[in-house]
């Protein structure tokens, strides 16, 4: 494309005050034409935009004027590259006004801005002829309704169930816990309603009795092979849903809780069939049990066995607690926990079962359970009672938790390079971003829901399928454009390969976080474009920089780098850049900004996609052309991680750690180039970072390279 | 660790407790912000969040030889901070209704407590009584001449021949009661456990008395500390009345005393007793008064039970049937006179012959919890506790550790009990 760069800068909050403008306006241009306006987001302003673009055939515009995560209606300008720079939250609000380091950082930034603009190619998104149907695997309750959710929003629905009939766990249930208000009595488990409502659902084809066999491609065009009892069959289809659930903890492992040793122990799923088949009955001898104990987190919270809560043990216990006395009014039900946890709603629920006189409670770390001539005794610790107690009674409910199904099994059989399952987080629930990302996997256009995801009750089940259906619509729609789906949504760009120059040395293809890249024989990567999330990562790790983007790459990063002005005869003046995380940092400066918190002139941040997509070679562009520092703000890692692309920062931790060692090598100082964590909510921060960087700066002396 | 004790729940008496007043204790979840919040519970083991803990899995044998519960004036700050409206206060209150049923002697008079269905038969008791007693003596409810009131009832042959057997057999009563309560309480507490001696315990307890010092520190119901002295006080000048006159009477009877006749006159020796007996009625009443008030305004926090609101009504109605017989009199009002002489007998019978059983036993029952528990040292730690709070800051560091000292050596005198 040949480009007609136009430079606009707004002149408003404070920039034209702050600024000499004539000063910048002559180092915008020439050769590009800069324009000025005292508030350009206004129609006015833009009306100056717009006409350039469309009298003087400017196709690619630079904007100076704020961050560019404000007024992002008023500048969507109808050309292929929009450059912003952030003149008011980088410059004149955290810098003191009319200075010379404050001009020279805005001369810096538009200078950068510019040099990008030029670098930039328009986008081309990717398109092919994908698939919009849904494959829903798991028939439960969050399975069917993400399959007649999506059905409903009119997508065409492969639902596969590994039983001979639909329902899951509900199917067997005697009675579920209320889903609304005033949250008081037990409902009829909502499976043959579901069940209905499915079979009647001409856009949903089930396949009962069956498994998944394998799944290749990527979204869009994922090819799915089903194996029923009569054979296998492979569909297309654009995205997938997960709700293949839990499984009890398994029993083998609760002997220290009497299973096993008492036929009168039993777990609550076993107590559930036990209430749908009829009488609570204590299997020593079928003798009508006229009290039952239940013990709560049963192998759960337990480093020794699950150490997670499964968050709907305690109100399944007080369930079955209701329906035991219901049941036989004259039973004496105990229900012993570690904490009553009852999430939401169910609070209500738990304050209408102490209501009943005959269930009785206590806090209380069980210590033995034995058997008795039929009567279980079961011992407990630390209870409310002020002492040890024991308690006798007919039957002993274990209350466990739940385990993700994907932990025993990859149920997906991905055929990805990077293995058949979904990664984990943490507990082997499949997740990329419990918080921000809720059903994302970390394998892209499939999405995790219901307690396969992390354990619930019914209605967060109900909820997650309805969430992970709109997901997989977002995900097929987007797709079908070439566009990225999460979290850079609408994003058209994508990861280009230069494989001429490709030493396979695999790197890429081990570093995606999210499986994007297979590789051939040879083991060259073969991209699969819709599965990227174009977080750069592959980007950072390449040492040929062979990959790049439309609108970010390795050069266009360097270039932006080269075009800071040193002025290598002010040996006293620190020229610091940060390479900084988009999604936390960026924002973080933003506030510091607008709390106009001021912090040293001689930082000039670079945007990345992800700090994981930090490549080596600018750290050493940077440092051979003089500049004396580089900092690089990533996002906090460690348990309470906040990386939008799992591990970003982490990544670029570890690839930094070998910079430091050449540093060491050829006698720099390491603490030159340092990784600071930084999460969005710590804007106070920065400027005490950036102060004690620069001091340290200041007494290792400026970088010898400057002016060689 | 101690062995484990077995505890088997005992649905009946959690039903019981619901009964007798206590019907929101299942509410409970023991998050001990009662206990946080009484002003009146021990540092070590404080109530009521144990007690409510043992009354919601029905542990009557604890609940009943408990001393705490008798701590407990019913301040109900405890009611008013419950963040589950579980009414530690109400149910605390429920537990001791069953005490004095538990104790009661004979057994069968604690059933008649026990519901309130059985209410007209423990007034019509007296009614009959009253009313035989009355015709025996040939008396009338509406004699003829000037109204002297022993003309429709003689004080000697009549109203003292009634009421002074039964007021022994409800000492005698009252004193099996306690002397089991007693030995179940002092079954809670080790032997080794310095006792300070009945008398020296019990004077503590006058002189708290006196002032209504504990009560005093309730909150959220200050003004209850009044009410109730006003009524305490009324009550021990209209007993010391009644003992006037009786020495009177018995006095001129049986030794040839020449006295006054009945009715007492507003001069000379007559006059001491009517003024006692009127300023005494005149403060019951007003207490009474002021304690209705209390609960009608309250309400919220301090639900007064069917038992509470009976006996509360049966204090008022002595006071007032008293003193409207008096004023009936002196306006020379027969018809009325006569029938409210009458039924201030009923209720004057129902206070002293159910003593034990009613709430009035209150004064035995808490009079001597709180002396056991001064006996043994538990509630010297209330007050010991502002002397123990103001130290703290000399001693900042080590007084985290103090209170775990504390409860250690609880522990220890539960320890053996839970193995014995």
């Amino acid at each position: 494309m040949d480009k007609k760069i136009g430079v606009y800068i707004c002149t408003g909050c404070d920039i034209g005050d702050s600024l000499d403008m004539e000063r910048l306006v002559k180092a915008c241009s020439p050769p590009h034409e800069t324009k000025t306006h005292e508030f350009l987001c206004s129609e006015e302003g833009t009306k100056i935009i717009h006409d350039d673009v469309k009298n003087e055939g400017v196709n690619t515009v630079v904007i100076g004027a704020c961050s560019p995560r404000a007024m992002v209606d008023a500048f969507r300008i109808d050309v292929p590259i929009v450059e912003r720079v952030n003149l008011r939250e980088h410059v004149v609000w955290t810098h003191e006004p009319k200075e010379e380091a404050t001009q020279l950082l805005a001369e810096d930034y538009m200078a950068m801005g510019i040099v990008k603009a030029q670098k930039r190619e328009p986008a081309e998104p990717h398109i092919e002829d994908t698939s919009k149907a849904i494959l829903v695997i798991g028939g439960g309750a969050t399975g069917m309704t993400a399959a007649l959710e999506a059905a409903a929003a009119g997508y065409e629905v492969v639902l596969v169930e590994k039983n001979d009939s639909l329902g899951g766990h509900l199917a067997g249930a005697y009675k579920d816990i209320p889903s609304q208000a005033p949250y008081r009595d037990l409902e009829a488990p909502l499976a043959a309603e579901k069940v209905k409502a499915v079979e009647a659902e001409s856009k949903i084809k089930v396949f009962t009795g069956a498994a998944i066999d394998k799944v290749a491609g990527q979204p869009g065009l994922f090819d799915a092979t089903i194996k029923t009892g009569g054979g296998e069959e492979t569909l297309r289809v654009g995205s997938i849903v997960l709700a293949t659930g839990a499984t009890p903890y398994d029993t083998s492992k609760l002997g220290h809780l009497g299973y096993g040793s008492s036929s009168n122990v039993v777990t609550s799923a076993q107590m559930e069939e036990m209430a749908a088949r009829g009488d609570i009955i204590r299997p020593s001898d079928r003798k009508k049990a006229s009290s039952v104990t239940f013990i709560q987190c049963a192998g759960s919270r337990d480093k020794d066995h699950l150490p997670y809560c499964s968050a709907n043990c305690c109100t399944n216990s007080l369930k079955q607690a209701m329906y035991v006395r219901e049941k036989n009014p004259d039973a004496e039900v105990t229900i012993i926990y570690r904490d009553m946890r009852t999430p939401g709603n169910n609070e209500l629920f738990y304050a209408q079962a102490q209501e009943d006189p005959g269930i009785f409670f206590t806090k209380g770390d069980v210590t033995g359970v034995s058997g008795n001539g039929g009567r279980v005794a079961v011992t407990a610790e630390n209870t409310l009672m002020g002492e040890n107690i024991r308690i006798e009674s007919d039957l002993v409910v274990l209350a466990t938790g739940m385990v993700p199904t994907t932990v025993e099994d990859p149920i997906l059989n991905l055929q990805y390079r990077q293995g058949p399952a979904l990664p984990d987080l943490k507990y082997g629930f499949p997740d990329s971003h419990f918080i921000c990302f809720p059903y994302e996997t970390q394998r892209t256009g499939i999405y995790a829901a219901g307690t396969v995801r992390h354990p619930m009750d019914t209605a967060g089940a109900v909820q997650d399928g309805a969430g992970a259906a709109l997901k997989a619509i977002q995900c097929v729609e987007l797709v079908s454009q070439g566009k990225a789906v999460h979290p850079r949504v609408g994003d058209e760009t994508f990861p280009e390969f230069f494989l001429n120059r490709c030493t396979q040395c695999k790197r890429c293809t081990d570093e995606c976080p999210f499986g994007t890249l297979d590789e051939d024989e040879k083991g060259t990567p073969k991209p699969n474009p819709f599965r990227c999330r174009r977080c750069g990562i592959c980007m950072g790790s390449c040492p040929e920089r062979i990959i790049s983007f439309k609108d970010y790459s390795v050069d266009m990063i360097s270039s932006m780098i080269k075009a800071i002005e040193i002025d290598e005869d002010e040996e006293d003046i620190p020229v610091v850049i940060a390479l900084i995380c988009e999604n936390d940092a960026y924002p973080a400066l933003d506030m510091a900004g607008i709390n106009r918190l001021k912090y040293s002139p001689y930082v000039r941040f670079i945007p990345l996609r992800c700090a994981g997509g930090t490549n080596l070679v600018w750290i050493s562009d940077a440092l051979s052309k003089g500049v004396d520092g580089i900092m690089i703000f990533g996002c906090k890692h460690g348990d309470d991680y906040q990386c939008h692309f799992i591990k970003g920062s982490e990544l670029c931790d570890i690839r930094l750690s070998k910079v430091q060692e050449t540093l060491d090598r050829i006698q720099l100082e390491a603490d030159r180039v340092k990784l600071f964590q930084l999460s969005i909510n710590e804007y106070d921060k920065i400027p005490g970072l950036i102060e004690e960087f620069i001091e340290a700066l200041e007494e290792f002396g400026p970088n010898p390279f400057k002016g060689m | 660790m101690s062995e484990a004790q077995l505890i088997k729940p005992d649905l009946g008496y959690v039903k019981e407790v619901m009964n007798a007043g206590g019907e929101s204790l299942k509410k409970c979840y023991q998050c001990a912000t009662c206990s946080v919040v009484c002003e009146l519970a021990p540092d070590g083991k404080p109530f009521p969040r144990k007690e409510m803990v043992w009354a919601q899995w029905g542990q009557k044998e604890k609940l009943v030889n408990n001393p705490d519960v008798w701590l407990c004036h019913q301040c109900s700050d405890c009611t008013a901070k419950c963040p589950r409206d579980a009414k530690p206060g109400e149910v605390l209150a429920a537990v001791r209704r069953t005490a004095y049923q538990h104790f009661a002697w004979p057994g069968f008079m604690g059933g008649l407590f026990s519901d309130a269905r059985y209410l007209p038969v423990l007034f019509a008791i007296p009614a009959v009584l009253i009313w035989l007693v009355m015709a025996a003596n040939g008396g009338s409810l509406s004699p003829e001449g000037p109204i002297v009131f022993s003309k429709m009832m003689p004080i000697t042959t009549g109203v003292d021949l009634l009421f002074l057997p039964f007021a022994f057999l409800a000492l005698f009563s009252a004193f099996v009661g306690l002397n089991e309560f007693w030995k179940g309480m002092d079954a809670q507490v080790e032997a080794s456990v310095p006792r300070k001696g009945f008398v020296p315990a019990a004077k503590e307890l006058l002189g708290e008395l006196i002032f209504h010092a504990t009560f005093k520190k309730c909150i959220s119901s200050a003004n209850r500390s009044t009410a109730h002295m006003l009524v305490f006080y009324g009550f021990i000048g209209l007993f010391v009345t009644t003992n006037i006159v009786l020495v009177y009477e018995w006095g001129h009877k049986l030794l040839g005393l020449h006295l006054p006749q009945t009715p007492l006159p507003f001069s000379g020796l007559g006059l001491p007793p009517k003024i006692i007996g009127n300023v005494s009625a005149i403060a019951l009443l007003v207490g009474g008064v002021l304690m209705i008030n209390n609960r009608m305004t309250n309400k919220k926090d301090n639900p007064a039970s069917t038992y509470d609101w009976v006996f509360l009504s049966v204090i008022l109605l002595v006071g007032l049937t008293g003193f409207l017989a008096q004023l009936t009199r002196l306006a020379n009002m027969a018809g009325l006179a006569y029938p409210i002489y009458f039924l201030h007998l009923v209720f004057v019978f129902y206070i002293i012959a159910y003593l034990p059983y009613s709430k009035l036993a209150h004064l035995l029952y808490r009079s001597l919890a709180i002396i056991h528990a001064k006996n043994v040292g538990r509630d010297a730690l209330t007050l010991a506790a502002p002397a123990a709070v103001a130290a703290v800051p000399a001693a900042a560091v080590s007084a985290e550790p103090a209170p775990e000292a504390g409860e250690t050596a609880e522990e220890k005198k539960e320890n053996p009990e839970a193995s014995a």
